[in-house]
């Protein structure tokens, strides 16, 4: 497989720390990427610095071969990278329905334009989303939640409508914080069932910041793992399970 | 009586504009603009001197600056225009970094510089007297007496008011409309979903600006003067208390909320005997507007009519392309059976972050 996404000498700085210090790694197509380590690594800043929601100091970000450093959050969402975060972050005063339309990609038939002049064309594309929604919706068993706001949900509910939302923009990379965190076993059992059927289309990759190490190795074909602001080894789970620096940065902290 | 009632009904129709666009930035796109009363009042200045003529034309006794005799509609549309460029010359500044709080104590502040500014610079519009004698649009041409011409401008401001009306419900109910809320809701989420943040706020800004503008210079052609204790800011919190009480991003609901705050309220304590030193009632008026908006965030942040909750037909049903894809529940209902937790969510937002 290619390498679709390639980050390379990373540094991300916040008033004299550098969270991020020279971070390089590649993700492969049609695969999921663990991203690991132990807390403070700067696993979610790497993940905030792909999505152009933080500013990088230093340091490439190629996707497709194509530059995404000095974009904003809205453009790189625009090239098919979305994201879901560590914390969930549904609309909450939006219905279930309502949060899965805010992932489709942005056009005309949403824009003020859209709205005033074109009407008719807005409800065409509403209607066209609306059914990929419910398709959606279906297949992570939320169908009969989509009237229910999303505030009303429970965190792993949340978390579904997340990864669901970002599919909805016909996303080919998918940034993942802590899908599992918070979430009860057995819905944590559905959403990692989910993220498998999506990769195995082929069309989709994905980068998981993930502590539950059993997810880990059972999803992420490669892991790379993070102390203390870089990159301390790439491999297999096995590799990695294997090596002893990474038993001493986990027990150092 | 003939009299004051459309006079009560003007106001109405100007205040539904008002409080329309004020909702539009804080109930839709959740933009805290505690300056709103300032596009207002840039509309009414504008329309004022793009219509009072010269400024030596009366002899002098006023100083402003422009002067010039447009004829109507020309003033309203010039007003509006105005407001729409100071919004989005304060919201290129305003909207980009600042959230929440901050950004309602930079508006709140933005507000006082202006009425200072107003007050100060005598050449601009006159100062602390303000502009007087503006003249009412048609009143030569049309021949009514007065007491007909009233009830003809109600029909002018009830008309304006209607389209406002449409003008809005297709926009709060569009993708667009959706857009809004969702930046309201959660900026992150929005931009990771491919959403300009910053272009989606200004447009509601402006728009909402343009809204100000339009009330603002209705509202002096009827009253045919303006000064500066016109538009002080507790005015915006007049508007911000109607949309609150009334329901947030729910334009029937903030209709109902402008007839009872800015409306009902004050003018029901113009009939209550004077009681303690002259103008005790009027600043009692907005110890209690202060409390409404308290009460409402604390008890009731949704407001009497909460906004509402978005259906759409199922696939079976065949509405899809009849233009009956957006169904709602009536908001009445929708209040009633909500369920614990969600007034309870309401409640966690309507809070400034």
């Amino acid at each position: 497989m290619n390498d679709v996404l390639v980050v390379e000498d990373l540094v991300c700085s916040f008033g004299g720390v550098r969270a991020v210090d020279g971070v390089t790694f590649t993700c492969k197509g049609g695969q999921i990427t663990g991203l690991i380590g132990p807390n403070g690594a700067g696993k979610t800043t790497v993940l905030n610095a792909i999505a152009a929601a933080v500013h990088l100091s230093r340091g490439s970000i190629k996707w497709e071969g194509q530059e995404l450093a000095g974009l904003s959050t809205y453009q790189v969402a625009r090239r098919g990278i979305a994201r879901t975060f560590q914390i969930s972050n549904v609309f909450e005063h939006l219905t279930v329905l309502e949060n899965l339309l805010q992932g489709a990609p942005p056009g005309r038939a949403d824009s003020l334009r859209g709205a005033l002049f074109g009407a008719r064309a807005a409800r065409r594309w509403e209607a066209q989303q609306v059914e990929k929604a419910r398709e959606l919706l279906s297949r992570c068993g939320l169908a009969e939640h989509e009237d229910q706001y999303a505030g009303e949900l429970s965190g792993g509910q949340k978390r579904l409508v997340e990864i669901s939302r970002s599919l909805m923009s016909d996303a080919r990379f998918l940034l993942l914080d802590e899908p599992m965190a918070g979430v009860n076993p057995t819905l944590g059992e559905q959403i990692a069932e989910y993220l498998r059927e999506l990769v195995s289309g082929g069309n989709l990759s994905m980068l998981m910041v993930e502590h539950e190490m059993a997810v880990v190795s059972e999803l992420c074909s490669n892991v790379v793992v993070m102390a203390q602001g870089s990159v301390l080894m790439e491999g297999t789970m096995e590799d990695v399970q294997r090596d002893q620096r990474v038993r001493d940065a986990y027990l150092v902290g | 009586m003939s009299y004051y009632i459309s006079s009560v009904l003007i106001v109405t129709c100007v205040d539904l504009i008002a409080a329309w666009g004020l909702d539009l930035q804080f109930g839709s796109a959740g933009i805290n603009n505690f300056a709103f009363i300032v596009f207002a009042a840039a509309g009414a200045y504008t329309a004022s001197v793009v219509s009072l003529g010269s400024s030596s034309a009366l002899g002098g006794f006023q100083s402003y600056v422009g002067g010039s005799h447009w004829p109507f509609p020309l003033p309203i549309l010039a007003g509006m225009a105005v407001a729409g460029l100071l919004a989005a010359a304060v919201g290129a500044v305003a909207l980009r970094r600042l959230r929440g709080d901050y950004e309602a104590i930079v508006l709140l502040v933005l507000s006082l510089i202006a009425t200072g500014v107003a007050q100060a610079e005598i050449g601009l519009v006159n100062g602390p007297a303000g502009l007087s004698l503006i003249p009412k649009p048609l009143v030569t041409g049309l021949g009514l007496s007065s007491l007909q011409y009233q009830w003809v401008y109600l029909g002018w401001c009830a008309f304006l008011t209607a389209l406002v009306f449409l003008f809005l419900r297709r926009i709060v109910r569009s993708p667009f409309g959706r857009n809004l809320r969702a930046v309201r809701d959660n900026e992150a989420a929005a931009a990771a979903g491919g959403r300009n943040v910053f272009a989606l706020r200004m447009q509601a800004f402006v728009i909402g600006g343009v809204l100000a503008g339009l009330s603002g210079a209705v509202l002096v052609e009827f009253v045919n003067a303006w000064a500066p204790g016109s538009w002080l800011y507790p005015e915006t919190f007049a508007l911000l208390t109607a949309v609150i009480v009334g329901g947030r991003a729910n334009l029937g609901g903030v209709a109902i909320g402008t007839i009872l705050v800015p409306i009902l309220f004050l003018e029901v304590t113009r009939f209550l005997p004077s009681i303690g030193y002259p103008g005790l009632i009027d600043s009692l008026e907005w110890v209690v507007i202060g409390l409404l908006t308290l009460i409402f965030m604390y008890w009731r942040p949704q407001g009497i009519f909460p906004e509402r909750r978005r259906r759409f037909p199922s696939r079976s049903s065949g509405a899809i392309g009849s233009g009956a894809l957006l169904s709602s529940r009536s908001a009445f209902s929708a209040s009633l059976a909500a369920p614990a937790g969600s007034s309870h969510v309401a409640k966690s937002t309507a809070a400034p972050e």
